[in-house]
């Protein structure tokens, strides 16, 4: 693992997103804070609803309708406040987006290469041969064979796995400083998956900026991550670097997913799934979020919001158990599970 | 005894069990159409010559990425579409040629559980309908309402919300209505399209959890489709891998997972991101390329223009003559371990280095 430079590229504080519903308000991302360095890969994991989508939209100002308060604050300027012009010099450019869908992604009207063309002369002043040169060298660069060629094919044309590589191509096209990649891979094959993995690490590197990924796959963040930051119901509930929260996780809710989760490097006998489901954003349990599916639960967890604790290390947690119950029972649930496997 | 042996005498008795499904060379070519008279210009190999049983009581797994024709098969054993070539035997009998009258009493025998909750589930009926309407398509005698809501009450749902639709449950939730409804007529074998692909990982291990405990009471039979390897492995005894419409490698879960033969299988079980706290993701077979369109598969094996192993033995691009011109066959490399490959894996062979070269 590479020990990212200690230049933040990214600091949000206290973020926090409401949609008002005809249902009620939707607290989709609560009181959320983490920063990003440049050469670190950010993963932001939970299940659907968890808030780490939104909390990238509201980032880049896509979000229509939303009470939005908090800090972003990249290269001096709070992103939160900006107005929309010119958060739009900043969105594409110094910060580039991938998404799930590489098929909704790219209009299927338009060749591949003008598509890209088009995301380089929104930005700057350069004639659309030069522009083109540019769109071959990176189609080239993200691993798509005959780039010349394939520049003007249009989007039908490619797989999924090059359409994604497309796309990564079209967020480099104005040297980003932040790669936002929103569930990259889920769409794709496991082989496939694996190289646009394994591309998007390169390019990490090789650009030297820094990617937030966000993902429903542990799996994946594991792979990837530098850091990584568990959600739940639109707040963070661990976060820390990815070696320490999987060997030593913190927090209960971490704890439930990685216990719930059927392994290919290993047989055990039964999962241990987490009970009940994830709470309506509109009415979000009082205290710890989490509470009604806590196995060790006690007084103040129904009442009390748990702030976010460090641990030691950059490793914090939100959670009201103290940090030796949390080593004796992280130790007994580790012990019954693989006692369960034998 | 050690855990290994303990587990290998578990699983005997059902890998020796009398098949209850016989799956011979089933082959399913859908025929493209184009023009305007709609000419038959060529076919797309769905399934190709594909071949496997499943024992009573087993589970086998059915694994691969999308367009490998999984899914096809699932149908073609269900006889929701019609075979090209091959036999499908179901309890001893040949039902390939079956019409749907005489389909009609083995449905109650052979039920499905859907991907998708959401869509699988008539928004406006009611769970009480949902799950009784093979009781009234089958005309079962008895209180209706009683029996659906013991159903409910076994794959956790509460009976008490027998009259709710199915947009008042979460996704789980309603993967455990699809699950009531294909247990209603107490099937014999129940086909698992990808059942809980579209759930989070905390309610997938639950239905995981509800499909193994329903197998040990009722009896089950399962043929479990999935592209997650993960949950394949956990709830599978014996596992077939995929690729292109043909079975590439099968073999007993623990031992595919241990030692795959087949090339395209060790590269799949490389590429899954492992979660290993340590950062060893050791062995990385990333493939070149994509999956060769089924409509034009290429000639001899099909994972030819894309397998390691082939450059391995032939060196850097080349490949062995054999693998370009001849298809291997199923071959037996040890007990109920079978792969389709003309160099299988040997202990020793670096891929990896392979597949960067």
């Amino acid at each position: 693992m590479s020990i990212p430079s200690s230049d933040v590229l990214l600091e949000v504080r206290e973020l926090d997103v409401r949609f008002a519903t005809p249902d009620g308000v939707v607290h989709a991302v609560d009181r959320l804070s983490f920063s990003l360095r440049r050469g670190e890969t950010l993963g932001l994991v939970g299940e659907s609803g968890s808030g780490k989508s939104v909390t990238n939209l509201a980032l880049m100002g896509l979000i229509r309708g939303a009470q939005i308060s908090g800090e972003a604050l990249f290269e001096g300027r709070d992103l939160l406040s900006l107005p929309a012009d010119e958060l739009r010099e900043i969105r594409g450019k110094e910060i580039a987006m991938i998404f799930q869908d590489p098929f909704a992604c790219l209009h299927p009207m338009y060749r591949v290469g003008d598509q890209i063309v088009e995301a380089i002369r929104v930005h700057s002043d350069v004639s659309k041969k030069q522009a083109e040169q540019r769109v071959i060298e990176l189609l080239g660069a993200v691993g798509i064979p005959r780039p010349k060629e394939r520049i003007r094919d249009y989007p039908h044309q490619f797989s999924g796995g090059m359409r994604q590589r497309a796309m990564i191509a079209m967020a480099l096209v104005n040297n980003p400083d932040i790669l936002i990649a929103d569930e990259p891979t889920t769409a794709l094959d496991v082989t496939v998956q694996a190289q646009i993995l394994e591309l998007i690490d390169r390019v990490k590197t090789e650009f030297d900026i820094g990617v937030i990924l966000i993902t429903h796959d542990l799996g994946v963040v594991a792979d990837v991550a530098q850091t990584v930051m568990v959600m739940y119901a639109g707040r963070g509930m661990e976060v820390g670097r990815k070696d320490d929260v999987f060997a030593q996780p913190l927090h209960p809710y971490t704890w439930g997913l990685l216990e719930s989760i059927p392994r290919v490097d290993q047989k055990v006998s039964g999962l241990r799934p987490i009970q009940g489901s994830p709470p309506s954003l509109i009415f979000v349990p009082p205290g710890c979020p989490f509470h009604p599916r806590c196995l060790h639960r006690f007084s103040p967890c129904d009442k009390e919001r748990p702030e976010f604790r460090d641990r030691g290390g950059g490793h914090a947690e939100a959670c009201h158990l103290s940090a030796d119950d949390k080593k004796r029972l992280w130790a007994e649930r580790q012990s019954r599970f693989l006692e369960a496997a034998v | 005894m050690s855990e290994a042996a303990t587990q290998a005498a578990a699983l005997e008795p059902r890998l020796r069990a009398e098949p209850l499904l016989e799956v011979e060379h089933l082959t399913k070519r859908f025929p493209i159409h184009r023009g305007l008279l709609q000419r038959t210009a060529g076919y797309v190999h769905a399934v190709e010559d594909v071949s496997f049983t499943v024992g009573r009581g087993e589970t086998l797994g059915l694994v691969g990425e999308s367009g490998c024709g999984k899914s096809t098969t699932a149908r073609l054993v269900l006889k929701l579409i019609e075979a090209t070539s091959g036999t499908v035997k179901f309890n001893g009998r040949d039902i390939t040629r079956f019409s749907r009258r005489e389909m009609r009493p083995l449905r109650r025998e052979m039920q499905i559980v859907f991907q998708d909750p959401y869509s699988s589930l008539n928004p406006r009926q009611t769970v009480g309908q949902i799950i009784g309407a093979p009781y009234a398509i089958h005309k079962t005698e008895g209180s209706r309402k009683r029996i659906v809501q013991e159903l409910m009450d076994r794959v956790g749902l509460n009976p008490e919300h027998y009259n709710r639709y199915p947009h008042e449950f979460s996704g789980g939730q309603r993967q455990r209505i699809g699950v009531a409804r294909a247990l209603a007529l107490s099937p014999k074998l129940i086909v698992c399209d990808e059942p809980v692909s579209a759930l989070d990982v905390s309610i997938q291990a639950q239905i995981l959890n509800l499909l193994q405990a329903l197998q040990r009471d009722f009896d089950l039979t399962y043929l479990f489709i999935s592209h997650d390897l993960g949950v394949v492995r956990h709830i599978s005894d014996r596992i077939a891998v995929m690729y292109l419409g043909r079975i590439v490698e099968i073999a007993p879960a623990d031992l595919l997972y241990s030692e795959p033969r087949h090339p395209y299988t060790a590269a799949l079980l490389s590429a899954v991101p492992k979660g290993r706290v340590d950062g060893a993701q050791t062995g990385r077979i990333v493939l070149q390329g994509d999956v060769p369109s089924p409509v034009d598969p290429p000639p001899g094996c099909p994972f030819h223009p894309r397998c390691p192993k082939a450059h391995l033995i032939a060196g850097k691009d080349a490949v062995p003559e054999v693998c370009r011109t001849e298809m291997p066959p199923l071959g037996r490399l040890s007990q109920d371990h079978y792969a389709a490959c003309w160099y299988p894996l040997e202990p020793g062979d670096e891929l990896e280095r392979a597949a960067h070269a």
